[in-house]
C-alpha cells in the first residue's frame, strides 16, 4: 500500500464550534487526522459520515474516564483521501497499522453509524485485539423486511432532521447553511462514503464472520432512530456472540450528540466489565 | 459544406403524470405505477415515426440517447431505438449520444452493440459516450464516486475492442476482461465517430480535445456555451491544431410557426414541461457524491451562488428564451437566432431543434419540423438544399451489384468439411449442386426412403 495521491487536496473549513486541531500518524503515507486526550484504558472511537473535525462533548466525557483517541477516516475531517481508497478492507488494514503506531495493543473499540460498520469489519479481522466492541446505531448488515431511509437520496435539511429528536442539539450542531467551504467539504466527505457504502448497503459476510469476536459486546439502538430502522441494531445484537443489547431513550440516530452522558456511562459500563 | 447542421433529437417523454408541484422529483422516486405501457405504446411508436420522418425532412441526423427510471427520458436502451431506426430509414445518421458507459458491467456490450447497429446500417452510427445523469447512479450498483474513472476506462476499451484485432486481454482498474473480440466489428474505420455530450466542465473539454471528438453542449445558455466552445478551441490550440467546426454541437430546443406570435402559443407549455417538470430533480439526486470531483463541484456551486446559473426546474419561459436556451418564433426569428450559435459562437451542429418536446402532441411535432425544414434549414445549406451526408459517397454500397462490383468475392470464401465427405473442402457457394453435394451423401443417401423425398 503507498500513497500514491490525493483525490481533490483542498482546505479544509474548520466548523465554528467545539473544533480542536488534530495530531498526525502518517500511515502508509497517509497522514490519518486523530484526537486523543485522557488516561486509562485505551479506548478508539470510528465516527459516522458527518460531524468531523469537532472534540464534542461526548468525546470530553469519555476523554475524562478513559485515554479516548478519535481517528478520522480518509477523505473525512482533515484526513486526505487517497485514489486508491476503496473499502472497509483497506480501512481495516490502515486502523490496524494506526493502532500499532500509536503503541496501542489490545484496545476497546466503539464504532457509531458507519463507524459501526467499520468497528463491526475491523472485529471480524483482528478480533483478538479487540477488549470490546461497542456499535452505536450502526449500519453494514442486511435488512431485508425494509432496508430504511437511503441517506444519499436526502437533501441536506432532511437528513439533519432525521438525524436529531432532540432540535435544539440538532440546531447546535448544525453545518452552517451559508459556509460556502462547509458545503463543499461536505460534499467530499459523502463522496468518500459513498466509496465504502453506496453498494451493495450491507456486508453478508459479517453475518458469519462476527462470530469470531469473542470479546464483551454492547450494542446501542435509538428508541427514535429515523435514519436506521432499531432492526439494523437487533440483528447485530443476534450475530455478534456476546452482544449485550440497549436502546437508549429519547434520542435519534445520534445519541453521541443528543445523550452523551447517558451513552458515556454505558460505554464505560462495558469497558469496566472486559478491562 | 453547409454552415450549420440540424439533428433531430428526441428525449421519449411519458408525460401524464400528476401536478408537478405534487412530487418531488421527476426522476428516481416518481413510481412506475404512473407509467401506463398501452399509453406507453402509442407514444414509442409515434416517437420512432417522427425520427423516421426526419429524413425525408432533410435532417442532417437524428439522435437518441439513454436515461433510466424517470419519466423526461424512457429510453433505457437507446440501441434498441436505434436498431429501429437503422430500419426505417435508408440514408440518413443515427445518433446514440451516448451509451452511459460507466453504468454497465461490461463495456464490450456497448462495442458489440454499436458495431452491429453501424454494419446493419451501412455505417451511419454515431456513438455517443455519456456518464449518465447522477440520478442514474441511483439505480444502479456503480459508485457516483467511480463514474468519471470507469468512464475513461470503459470508453479506452471501448475503442480499442473497434480498432485492435482480437482476441486481447483487458486488465483495467475496474473492468477485467479476457478475449476481447467483438463480432461484428464496426464499418465505419477506424470507428464510428464519437460524440462527448457535456456541459462545460475542463475535464471533459480536455478529454474532447486530446481525442478530437466531436463536443456536445447540452441545454445551456448561449453565453455558457460560448465560454465552453471556446475553452475548447482553446485545449485543442493547445494540443497543436485548429478545432474544425465540426468539432462543435448545441443542444437548442427550437420551435418555429408562422409568426413569433403562434409559435410561443405553441410552444410554450411543452418546451417549459422539458425544463420544469422533465428536469425536475432535486440537487442531492443531480450531484450523488462524488459524482462531480470536488474542484469541479465547488465551481457549479459557485456559479449557481453567483446567480448566474439557476437550476433548470426553476427556468421561468422568458429566462429560458432570453438566455437562448432554446429558440422559438418565426422562420426570420429562428434563422436570426441559430445564426448567434452558428456564426456568433462558431456552431457547428444544433440539436433538438424543428424536435419534439416534452408532451408536444405528434401534430404539432410535424409541424415543426415541416416549417424548420423548408423556412429554416435552406438559410444554412448550399444551394442544393441537402445535408452534407447527401453530397458524400454513402460509406456503404447500396445495391447487392454496386456492393459485388466493388468487394467482390470474399477472400476467405465460405468453405468447410462436411462430416462424413471425407477430407475435401466444399466451397458452399456450389454445395448444392449435384457434383459437389452428392459425393458427401455416401450410403446414406441411396438408403433413403422414397418418402423423404
Amino acid at each position: 500500500m503507498s500513497y500514491i495521491d490525493v483525490i481533490d487536496k483542498v482546505e479544509v473549513p474548520k466548523p465554528p464550534r467545539y473544533y480542536t486541531p488534530p495530531a498526525f500518524e502518517t500511515v502508509a503515507g497517509l497522514p490519518i487526522a486523530y484526537r486523543r486526550a485522557g488516561q486509562g484504558e485505551a479506548v478508539v472511537l470510528l465516527h459516522g459520515a458527518g460531524f468531523t473535525r469537532m472534540w464534542i462533548p461526548f468525546y470530553q466525557m469519555m476523554a475524562e474516564r478513559c485515554d479516548f483517541i478519535a481517528p478520522e477516516q480518509p477523505g473525512f475531517g482533515e484526513t486526505p483521501l487517497p485514489k486508491w481508497f476503496r473499502g472497509f478492507d483497506d480501512l481495516t488494514l490502515l486502523y490496524d497499522q494506526l493502532f500499532d503506531q500509536l503503541g496501542l495493543e489490545r484496545i476497546h473499540l466503539v464504532g457509531f453509524s458507519m463507524g459501526g460498520w467499520a468497528a463491526a469489519e475491523f472485529a471480524s479481522f483482528y478480533p483478538k485485539r479487540l477488549k470490546s466492541l461497542a456499535l452505536i446505531t450502526p449500519v453494514g448488515l442486511r435488512l431485508k423486511d425494509d432496508p430504511g431511509v437511503d441517506l444519499f437520496q436526502l437533501a441536506p435539511a432532511e437528513i439533519m432532521d432525521r438525524l436529531f429528536k432532540d432540535k435544539a442539539v440538532m440546531k447546535e450542531f448544525l453545518p452552517d447553511p451559508d459556509n460556502f467551504d462547509e458545503g463543499i467539504h461536505l460534499y467530499s466527505e459523502f463522496a468518500a462514503a459513498a466509496r465504502l457504502m453506496w453498494a451493495p448497503r450491507y456486508n453478508l459476510a459479517l453475518e458469519r464472520r462476527l462470530a469470531r469476536v469473542q470479546c464483551p459486546t454492547l450494542v446501542v439502538g435509538a428508541e427514535e432512530d429515523r435514519l436506521v430502522p432499531n432492526a439494523m441494531s437487533d440483528r447485530y445484537a443476534e450475530v455478534l456472540p456476546r452482544a449485550k443489547l440497549t436502546r437508549l431513550a429519547g434520542t435519534g440516530h445520534e445519541p453521541l450528540l443528543e445523550r452523551p452522558r447517558e451513552l458515556a456511562d454505558a460505554l464505560l459500563g462495558l469497558i469496566e466489565e472486559a478491562k | 459544406m453547409n454552415k450549420l447542421r440540424f439533428y433531430f433529437f428526441h428525449l421519449m417523454p411519458y408525460p401524464h403524470l400528476p401536478p408537478t408541484a405534487e412530487f418531488p422529483s421527476t426522476w428516481v422516486s416518481l413510481s412506475n405505477k404512473y407509467y401506463d405501457p398501452q399509453r406507453g405504446r402509442v407514444l414509442y411508436n409515434e416517437y420512432i415515426d417522427q425520427l423516421a420522418m426526419a429524413e425525408k425532412f432533410g435532417y442532417d441526423g437524428v439522435a437518441v440517447n439513454e436515461h433510466h427510471a424517470n419519466f423526461y427520458g424512457t429510453m433505457p436502451s437507446p440501441n434498441i431505438i436505434a436498431a429501429m431506426l437503422v430500419q426505417r430509414t435508408s440514408h440518413i445518421p443515427i445518433g446514440v449520444i451516448g451509451n452511459a458507459i460507466p453504468l454497465h458491467g461490461n463495456p464490450l456490450r456497448v462495442a458489440e452493440e454499436i458495431a452491429m447497429l453501424d454494419v446493419i446500417s451501412g455505417g451511419r452510427i454515431i456513438s455517443g459516450f455519456v456518464r449518465g445523469i447522477g440520478c442514474e447512479y441511483f439505480n444502479n450498483g456503480v459508485t457516483p464516486a467511480d463514474s468519471v474513472e470507469r468512464f475513461d476506462e470503459a470508453h479506452d476499451l471501448i475503442i480499442k475492442a473497434w480498432t485492435d484485432d482480437g482476441p486481447f486481454t483487458w486488465q483495467g482498474d475496474h473492468f477485467y476482461i479476457p478475449n476481447c473480440n467483438i463480432i461484428p466489428r464496426p464499418i465505419q474505420q477506424p470507428h464510428p465517430p464519437v460524440w462527448i455530450p457535456g456541459q462545460g466542465s475542463l475535464e471533459t473539454l480536455q478529454f474532447v480535445a486530446r481525442h478530437r471528438y466531436t463536443y456536445m453542449m447540452v441545454f445551456a445558455p448561449l453565453w455558457f456555451t460560448k465560454m465552453a466552445f471556446d475553452g475548447l478551441r482553446e485545449e485543442c490550440r493547445r494540443l497543436g491544431y485548429d478545432a474544425p467546426k465540426s468539432m462543435f454541437n448545441a443542444c437548442v430546443p427550437t420551435y418555429v410557426a408562422e409568426t413569433d406570435a403562434q409559435a410561443h402559443r405553441e410552444a410554450k407549455a411543452h418546451l417549459s414541461w422539458v425544463f420544469n417538470t422533465g428536469l425536475k430533480i432535486p440537487d442531492q439526486l443531480f450531484f450523488p457524491p462524488g459524482y462531480m470531483s470536488t474542484k469541479s463541484f465547488r465551481n457549479f456551486v459557485g456559479l449557481l451562488q453567483k446567480g448566474k446559473v439557476k437550476p433548470q426546474t426553476q427556468l421561468s419561459y422568458d429566462e429560458l428564451l432570453k438566455d437562448r436556451y432554446i429558440i422559438v418564433g418565426s422562420p426570420e426569428t429562428v434563422k436570426e437566432q441559430l445564426s448567434e450559435y452558428c456564426d456568433g459562437v462558431g456552431a457547428g451542429g444544433v440539436l433538438s431543434v424543428g424536435s419534439s418536446f416534452g408532451p408536444m402532441p405528434h401534430w404539432m411535432v410535424q409541424k415543426n419540423m415541416q416549417i424548420f425544414a423548408e423556412e429554416v434549414m435552406p438559410a444554412f445549406r448550399e444551394a442544393d438544399g441537402k445535408p452534407d451526408y447527401l453530397r458524400a459517397p454513402p460509406p456503404s454500397p447500396t445495391s447487392h451489384a454496386e456492393f459485388a462490383a466493388r468487394y467482390g468475392r470474399p477472400p476467405e470464401v465460405a468453405r468447410s468439411l462436411v462430416t462424413g465427405g471425407g477430407d475435401k473442402l466444399v466451397e458452399h457457394r456450389v454445395a448444392h449442386l449435384p457434383e459437389v453435394i452428392d459425393r458427401t451423401m455416401g450410403d446414406a443417401w441411396e438408403e433413403r426412403p422414397a418418402s423423404a423425398g
